[in-house]
């Protein structure tokens, strides 16, 4: 058995070369124990004996890009069984069946398979819910934005706010991870501090306002909009507080419409 | 001074949820340049990111406003028409413009969807407007989303500049008919409508056609096509007339959507209207229709069998009921067209079918672990090694098992 631990999250790059070691030395899946940074508490095989240091070596197997490219989300999850997972597919994908990934109904393909889109998805919603509030530091515009993504999402969406935030000075602060972006160079830190970011800022209530009468009163659906925009994202949202007020007047407000129309 | 703006911003909202519209279209990708060092803003591609949800289930993606509710014209269903009580404000362009800003660089949307009522005069209202794009896109190097709603009666070079700024264009047909035209927005002409669709239809297409041979790109003319409006249940027309205009708006104006609104109650309104919501099923019906026509391969008469669409079942599946013959439908075997008939299988399942037919043989293991709605696609498909019983499809109870609970009363008075 071989122990291997994965120190940073994601870990992808941990994985990558930990993964070409133990390929390069033949070792099976089965063999293989993977210890993550986040899992040590609950790993059951926790005292096997020490942890084997791993080298990069050449690399001798030409992996499909497909298959790279589905890790690379896949080791975004929190699920600490990804690092397993990915090493047997990799496994199988070299020794038993190069096109294993076409084979969506197979049981590790499919796991695979939920976990990036599981990833997709967290990353999508990320672009979509994160709010930046707006500070000046020496007469100097900067962005600062707090969010609590479900998984290790931020790595994936960094290209994202370069490009459509180029010319602006900000910051993202997650749970584990900061980036910070100064219109050229983009910098990262380990666990941010949350009261980095401002409690307020002059253009939400602007927002507030557009978000409480964009909606219509006479047509409530909560369970769409609680489908697209589940309950785990709504910390991050300033306008998720308006909501409840929002559904409870909703009748009353729809009622009045009416009865204005009958009036006239 | 800034209460004033809350006050505005309350108003012109208010009045802009009535569009249907809330997502953006596609309008290919876009970004600033490495050299642009004031430009902000992208376009990713695909249709635009929804960056909130409101208690109606739908998407807010873009800062939907008007840029003012004073009009001039008095359309029956609109709370802005001329005779309408409704509270009025008004944006200025500089208003317009900081507004999206400010709201693009906190990631609350993808850009902005400009409508209007009509002050001074059509012309006067589209100069205006195109003030406000003209202002994002050059002054302030704004690279998002821009949906501008033409004002129907506006000078063809107004019409034409716009296109240069926006994404998108629209303009509402309001109603499938001349007749319910003038019985309901009388200033409104079909024919004129039809007219500026078609300029911008011609506009859109010289652009892109610039692209093939001229070595520089020419300027984008809105890339995002054409779109419009129709209201259901205000007036009498059949959901036959309406998806016929939809068949016929897109095929000649080559619109990219179509969107229905069922037709809502508004506060003031007019004698003419009738007091009661349409249904929304019916327009839920309606965007399913218009959805099988567009990339599912069927065409009107077959979605159709009378006036009015089946409220009961969805059209795909009122479609199989009445073609019982065709099913079962092999799975290993059917060709796509085949496929995208069965109920209970969507664009994408039926994508990844054709993908893992190459390499192996569908199951029934598989098919539930591919979490398809098994329930009902059971009795029409087959696979390796399942057939349903053939007296499913006979059995005169069949359709009942499909019966959907009753759709709840949403507005119950
Ligand atoms: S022109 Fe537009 S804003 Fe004016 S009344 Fe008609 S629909 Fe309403």
């Amino acid at each position: 058995m071989k122990t291997i631990s994965i120190t940073s999250v994601p870990g992808y790059d941990e994985w990558r070369i930990a993964s070409r070691a133990c390929l390069a030395q033949s070792i099976p899946p089965e063999e293989i124990i993977w210890q993550s940074s986040q899992s040590i508490q609950d790993d059951l095989f926790g005292d096997n004996g020490q942890t084997t240091k791993v080298y990069e070596p050449k690399a001798t197997h030409s992996i499909p890009k497909s298959v790279l490219a589905l890790f690379k989300y896949a080791l975004c999850h929190k699920d600490a069984s990804r690092f397993a997972l990915c090493y047997r597919v990799l496994w199988r994908v070299i020794f038993e069946n190069r096109n294993l990934i076409q084979l969506k109904t197979d049981n590790d393909i499919l796991r695979l398979n939920a976990l990036v889109k599981a990833v997709k998805r967290d990353a999508y919603k990320m672009s979509a819910f994160l709010r930046f509030r707006k500070l000046v530091i020496e007469e100097q515009e900067h962005f600062v934005a707090w969010y609590e993504p479900e998984h290790f999402s931020l790595e994936i969406k960094l290209n994202f706010f370069q490009t459509r935030f180029k010319n602006m000075r900000w910051s993202i602060l997650t749970p584990y991870r900061a980036a910070h972006w100064d219109t050229e160079n983009l910098t990262l830190g380990d666990n941010p501090d949350s009261s980095a970011y401002p409690d307020d800022d002059q253009i939400e209530k602007y927002w507030l306002t557009y978000y409480a009468n964009i909606f219509n009163p006479a047509r409530i659906k909560k369970s769409a909009m609680l489908s697209s925009m589940p309950k785990k994202y709504w910390k991050n949202m300033p306008e998720t507080a308006l909501i409840e007020d929002m559904i409870n007047k909703s009748n009353a407000r729809a009622r009045k419409m009416i009865l204005d129309g009958k009036k006239s | 001074m800034q209460d004033k703006l809350i006050q505005k911003l309350e108003i012109l909202s208010d009045a802009a949820k009535y569009d249907a519209s809330c997502a953006s279209g596609s309008a290919g990708k876009r970004k600033a340049g490495k050299t642009d060092k004031t430009g902000i803003g992208s376009l990713t591609g695909g249709s635009g990111i929804c960056h909130s949800f409101t208690p109606d289930g739908r998407c807010v993606s873009l800062l939907k406003i008007l840029m003012t509710n004073y009009c001039i014209y008095d359309c029956h269903y609109c709370i802005n028409r001329v005779s309408s009580s409704v509270r009025r404000a008004r944006f200025t362009v500089k208003e317009t413009v900081d507004l999206t800003l400010n709201f693009y660089k906190r990631n609350y949307i993808e850009g902005l969807f400009l409508s209007s009522g009509i002050v001074g005069s059509p012309d006067l209202t589209m100069e205006s407007m195109v003030r406000i794009a003209k202002s994002l896109r050059i002054d302030h190097g704004f690279k998002g989303y821009i949906h501008l709603k033409t004002i129907p009666n506006a000078s063809p070079e107004l019409q034409t500049e716009a296109g240069l700024y926006a994404d998108r264009l629209s303009i509402n047909v309001e109603m499938p008919t001349q007749p319910s035209l003038n019985k309901y927005a009388p200033e409104k002409d079909l024919g004129a409508i039809h007219g500026s669709m078609n300029t911008l239809k011609d506009k859109i297409a010289e652009h892109k056609a610039d692209k093939s041979y001229s070595g520089k790109r020419p300027p984008s003319f809105a890339p995002g096509g054409q779109s419009t409006q129709m209201i259901v249940g205000a007036d009498d027309s059949s959901d036959k007339i309406i998806l016929k205009t939809s068949v016929n708006l897109y095929k000649q104006q080559k619109l990219r959507r179509v969107y229905y609104s069922a037709f809502s109650p508004i506060p003031d309104a007019s004698e003419v209207l009738p007091l009661k919501p349409a249904p929304l099923m019916r327009e839920h019906r309606l965007y399913q229709a218009d959805w099988l026509l567009r990339f599912y391969g069927f065409n009107l008469d077959e979605i159709l069998q009378n006036d009015m669409l089946d409220m009961e079942h969805d059209p795909k599946l009122a479609w199989a009921l009445r073609n019982r013959h065709v099913f079962p439908i092999d799975l290993n075997k059917a060709d796509k067209q085949l496929l995208l008939r069965v109920p209970g299988l969507g664009a994408r399942t039926v994508q990844k079918i054709l993908a893992i037919r190459r390499y192996t043989k569908l199951s029934w293991v598989d098919l539930t672990k591919m979490r398809l709605p098994l329930q009902k696609l059971k009795p029409f498909i087959s696979v390796s090694d399942y057939l349903p019983a053939i007296h499913l499809l006979d059995s005169a109870h069949f359709e009942l098992q499909f019966k959907q609970p009753k759709q709840f009363e949403l507005f119950a008075t």
